[in-house]
């Protein structure tokens, strides 16, 4: 009887600091994941800021207005920060949320971006187009009416010269 | 001057009233930068928004306030990230001649792009908690900076020359460098020394 009681106490207090042990082991492991989710989150957003830095970079070279995206990045740009933050005081959680925010607003402006990129581009052609065409016509009339220029003051200046007249000057002698 | 000499100033005329017509396409082909210096700027102003009223002697349970500013004179626009640390006289300042950063970690920080040409800026609060006074030293355990509480260790040692125990809060310029395709420091800093008092 005395055998099976303490058999009993026994058994109970394994399963007890087993299910402790598998619980901290669980904890432990759901954190670690925590970290490794908000390390994956950051790193993505963190990509994905500068892909659409360099998208927006490209639409306003090509003369795009891109006002409205660089306040949108600025956006996920707070977002990016507060998910850095969190990440450096431990809190995964909040540091995942915030990478996430800051991945759809990102993901939104680089589309953006490419599409005003596509369309500036258009207009960047066309202009293009006119400004070849016009400095050619530019050209043509300068050479042209310079060259009209200059043959109205050759003839000018042979017929000055040319009606030159000489004249014999007697000495007298 | 004969007709030889007036026809070689004619074509040179010419030829200069040629390229002032053609300079809409050659721009195209051969673009002007211009020769300006391309730089960044940043700034702390106090309280009021004016270069005046920093904060100094500071205590725990006070919040103050003071903004920090960038500009951009890069000719484009930029990524940018500043960087808040803290410090007492003994630790490491960024060292712009070698372009290195304080090897502090930071606490808080801002990210942020502007256009070529514009300017941001953004208000700091921040307030101490945990602050030990001992013989001839200060402890201070927390600092919040925008609502966010930051554990820290930091101390200081009396300073005579201030008559304080000076800590320093401090601003790094961080900008991001699409050939590293990274963040890079860019060699500007700029802080304010708080005096710890009870």
């Amino acid at each position: 009887m005395f055998v099976m009681r303490s058999a009993t106490r026994l058994c109970f207090a394994s399963t007890t600091l087993l299910f402790i042990l598998l619980s901290a082991l669980m904890l432990s492991t759901s954190a670690s994941s925590n970290q490794e989710t908000a390390i994956f989150g950051i790193s993505e957003a963190d990509y994905l800021m500068a892909q659409a830095h360099e998208a927006v970079l490209g639409a306003e070279e090509v003369g795009a207005d891109v006002s409205g995206l660089l306040d949108r990045l600025d956006v996920a740009g707070e977002y990016l920060a507060e998910a850095h933050i969190w990440y450096r005081l431990g809190d995964f959680e909040n540091a995942t949320r915030f990478a996430g925010l800051c991945f759809d607003v990102v993901e939104e402006v680089r589309s953006e971006a490419y599409r005003l990129t596509e369309e500036a581009y258009g207009l960047w052609v066309a202009g293009l187009f006119v400004r070849i065409i016009g400095s050619f016509v530019g050209v043509v009339v300068v050479v042209l009416l310079c060259y009209v220029v200059w043959r109205a003051f050759k003839r000018r200046y042979q017929r000055r010269v040319l009606g030159l007249k000489l004249e014999v000057v007697s000495d007298g002698s | 001057m004969d007709l030889e000499d007036h026809r070689t100033l004619f074509m040179v005329v010419t030829l200069g009233l040629a390229l002032v017509a053609a300079s809409p396409a050659l721009s195209v082909f051969l673009p002007f930068r211009g020769g300006s210096e391309r730089f960044s700027k940043l700034w702390l102003l106090g309280p009021g928004r004016m270069v005046e009223d920093y904060p100094f002697n500071v205590t725990v349970g006070e919040t103050y306030s003071v903004f920090v500013g960038v500009s951009n004179q890069m000719g484009c626009s930029e990524y940018y990230v500043v960087y808040v640390k803290f410090r007492n006289r003994t630790q490491s300042l960024p060292d712009v001649s070698s372009s290195l950063p304080s090897s502090l970690p930071p606490l808080y920080e801002f990210r942020f792009f502007v256009a070529d040409g514009e300017a941001w800026e953004s208000p700091v609060t921040f307030a101490f908690q945990d602050m030990t006074f001992q013989d001839d030293s200060v402890f201070v355990g927390g600092v919040w900076i925008n609502g966010v509480a930051f554990p820290v260790d930091a101390s200081a040692m009396w300073d005579s020359e201030n008559t304080g125990f000076c800590l320093q809060l401090f601003f790094e310029l961080w900008r991001y460098d699409k050939t590293l395709q990274s963040f890079r420091f860019h060699d500007r800093f700029i802080g304010i020394w708080l005096n710890m008092t009870v």
